[in-house]
């Protein structure tokens, strides 16, 4: 079977008036089903570039992109959006809930906007399973301005899971909180990882969450070095 | 549904907003209501003055009378019949007949004083006067059923007892400049030179006059009709030398929205020897009068419009610009552009509704208030107010129903497709 995500020579230019900014010169990366792999590298250096291109937020400047096992370097914006919704959960630094919506709300949302949204009750018995997984279950009917930033990204993390997606990605998803709530995040991220055997993807500055990751790597430049994992 | 629930949350998120603009709907809403009420009320104010305080609702004349009744030809006259009266009365709809001879006429009143002994001139200010004015020879109950507004006015002095008595009802203003002196109802008549005399020419053109006294007046209620009169009919055709003859019915209806029907029942009827007209028909300034109001209402609430619906595309404006980051993140997690116009239209179509109903629920009750209390108002060039009954109809209020909400709908429509069009990498780069 072909790889989860196959990067073959992907550019990306910026042009700023005259002048073009290069964010990333020539990244080939394959990551496989199931793995746990970190980005590190200086800030500038593309993290978040890379992360929005293999999100199908951003579209390379050059370079083949293949997503399992589909071409999506060629597909249209309405299209990529079902690509995002099915097959990519997101998890922000900042969180970026939807403020008017309660955690539950907050965690269906990208299923209860799909074109066919599936049964409500069902929906919301996965919202609850889920929910107490990542263990949020006291706080579904809270507003986000209620919860604290650790409940905060706990609510990202399960809107990520909801759709049961190929791939999660996370772009320095403990940069905004405190570092013994950084390590419980990516606890439950490597638990979630080994129990359902998800994707996940995720840049980070902090090299004490780099401890705990399978596979790290690092960028430079637009570059990317392969470094080991623990 | 989702889309819905959002729409109104975030219409709830930012209060102060919200409510501003909904104030500028409640307040532009209110005010076309209430303007379109008054104007409605107005209108119909000043037909009921026409119609059953002048003309009545329809007027029937020999053929050719209307084309040429600047010269009030009393040639173009009609045998007055009490036939004719039933075949006019057994129409559907109409109430009352009311015969009539409209002629020019004049009217004198006597000297103040016999003339000097010595043959000298009597002092200006004690000499009769002469005046021409348009006389109408009613008789008086018949003219009452057809014209009750005239006839209700004439609150100093009385109408004419009957169609013979030789007793004028004037226009107030008109009297008072003849200086002509109120005769008490059942007092004795003065004597014949304290007495004022009616004159006019007849169809062959001598001048024939008789004794009257001043038995009524009433006050002007629309614009020029100063120099009017009421004149009994027997004594104007004794005058004109017409017995038994008259210029025109006028006839009233059980319901004016009925005149069309009625004229040409009453045409059909009457065939090709008389004319039928209906109040529109005779005074076609009201239309274009109402043709001038509806332009000026239409600029006044295109007006309204604009500033409202201007109000509104801010609101959003603001509103996708505070929200850019969410917009992306809803993009990130699979919502389609589409979706993210339909959001914000709804929005928009959401506070649109809620201004509609504010605004209608409010122009309504002030409406409904001054309709049950009326508006006391002279209507232009009167000197007695008309109570001006403000109204709107359903098909106005539906038109409001159902523009504003889409008009709010249509104002979202440029923010929700710029937030739509927002790249998902640079919103959730905003701050
Ligand atoms: N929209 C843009 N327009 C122009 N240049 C950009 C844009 N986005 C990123 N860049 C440039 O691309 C390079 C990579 O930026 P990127 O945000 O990917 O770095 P990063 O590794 O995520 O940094 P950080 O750790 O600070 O988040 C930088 O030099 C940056 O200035
Ligand atoms: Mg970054």
């Amino acid at each position: 079977m072909s790889h989860l995500l196959d990067l073959k020579g992907i550019e990306k230019h910026y042009e700023l008036g005259k002048t073009t900014v290069t964010a990333l010169r020539g990244v080939d990366l394959q990551v496989e089903r199931g793995e746990f792999t970190v980005v590190t590298g200086p800030s500038g250096s593309g993290k978040t570039t890379l992360l929005n291109i293999i999100g199908c937020l951003d579209r390379a400047s050059k370079g083949s992109y293949v997503l399992d096992g589909v071409d999506v370097s060629e597909r249209d914006f309405d299209d990529l959006a079902e690509v995002r919704n099915q097959k990519i959960g997101f998890i922000f630094q900042s969180f970026n809930l939807i403020p008017v919506l309660d955690v539950a709300e907050n965690i269906e949302f990208p299923c209860a906007v799909r074109k066919n949204p599936e049964d409500a009750k069902k929906l919301r018995a996965r919202v609850n399973a889920l929910a107490k997984r990542v263990g949020l279950e006291p706080y579904l009917r809270h507003k986000p301005d209620e919860l604290s930033g650790g409940q905060r990204q706990r609510v990202a993390i399960a809107r990520a899971l909801i759709t049961e997606p190929r791939l999660v990605l996370a772009d320095e998803p403990t940069a905004n909180l405190d570092s013994t709530t950084s390590e419980a995040i990516i606890d439950l991220m490597l638990e979630l990882n080994k129990e359902q055997g998800v994707t996940f993807l995720f840049s980070t500055h902090d090299p004490r969450v780099v401890k705990h990751a399978k596979r790290a790597l690092q960028i430079q430049d637009g570059k990317i070095h392969d470094g080991a994992g623990h | 549904m989702a889309l819905l629930k959002l729409a109104v949350r975030n219409l709830r998120r930012n209060r102060r907003r919200t409510a501003i603009t909904l104030a500028a709907m409640v307040i532009g809403i209110t005010g076309m209501t209430a303007l379109r009420g008054f104007i409605n009320g107005q209108r119909e104010t000043m037909v009921e003055n026409v119609v059953r305080g002048r003309i009545g609702a329809l007027q029937v004349h020999h053929k050719g009378y209307v084309q040429n009744v600047l010269t009030s030809p009393l040639q173009l006259d009609m045998a007055d019949t009490p036939e004719l009266r039933k075949k006019l009365a057994d129409t559907p709809h109409v109430i009352a007949v009311s015969p009539r001879i409209e002629f020019g006429a004049m009217v004198s009143t006597p000297d103040k004083q016999p003339p000097p002994e010595d043959g000298s001139m009597l002092p200006e200010a004690d000499q009769g006067k002469t005046s021409f004015f348009i006389a109408t020879a009613v008789e008086p109950e018949n003219e009452a059923k057809v014209t009750p507004r005239r006839t209700n006015l004439v609150k100093v002095g009385h109408m004419p007892a009957s169609p013979e008595a030789p007793e004028l009802v004037l226009n107030a203003d008109f009297a008072l400049g003849l200086d002509a002196k109120l005769h008490e109802a059942g007092a004795p008549l003065p004597p014949i030179e304290q007495q004022l005399a009616l004159l006019a020419g007849d169809r062959d053109g001598a001048l024939n006059g008789e004794n009257v006294v001043l038995g009524g007046t009433f006050p002007s209620f629309s614009p020029g009709d100063k120099r009017v009169g009421l004149v009994p009919l027997v004594i104007a055709q004794r005058v004109l030398r017409m017995e038994g003859r008259v210029t025109e019915y006028g006839i009233a209806v059980d319901a004016l929205s009925e005149v069309d029907g009625v004229k040409d029942a009453l045409q059909a009827k009457l065939g090709p020897d008389y004319e039928v007209h209906t109040w529109s028909e005779l005074f076609p300034f009201i239309k274009s009068l109402n043709g001038t109001q509806d332009f000026i209402f239409s600029i006044i609430s295109a007006v309204f419009l604009a500033v409202v619906l201007l109000g509104i595309l801010n609101a959003m404006l603001m509103t996708v610009l505070e929200r850019t980051r969410e917009i992306g993140t809803m993009l990130a997690v699979g919502m389609r552009r589409r979706q993210i116009i339909r959001l914000f239209m709804l929005e928009g179509a959401v506070i649109g509704t809620a201004g509609v109903m504010l605004g209608l629920a409010v122009g309504l009750a002030l409406v409904t208030w001054f309709n049950h209390h009326g508006i006391p108002l002279p209507a232009p060039g009167a000197t007695v107010d008309s109570i001006v009954r403000p109204y709107v109809t359903s098909r106005f209020i539906a038109g409001i129903f159902a523009g504003t909400p889409l008009g709010a709908a249509l104002a979202t429509l440029w923010p929700a497709w710029r937030a739509s069009r927002l790249r998902p990498v640079e919103a959730l780069a905003t701050a």
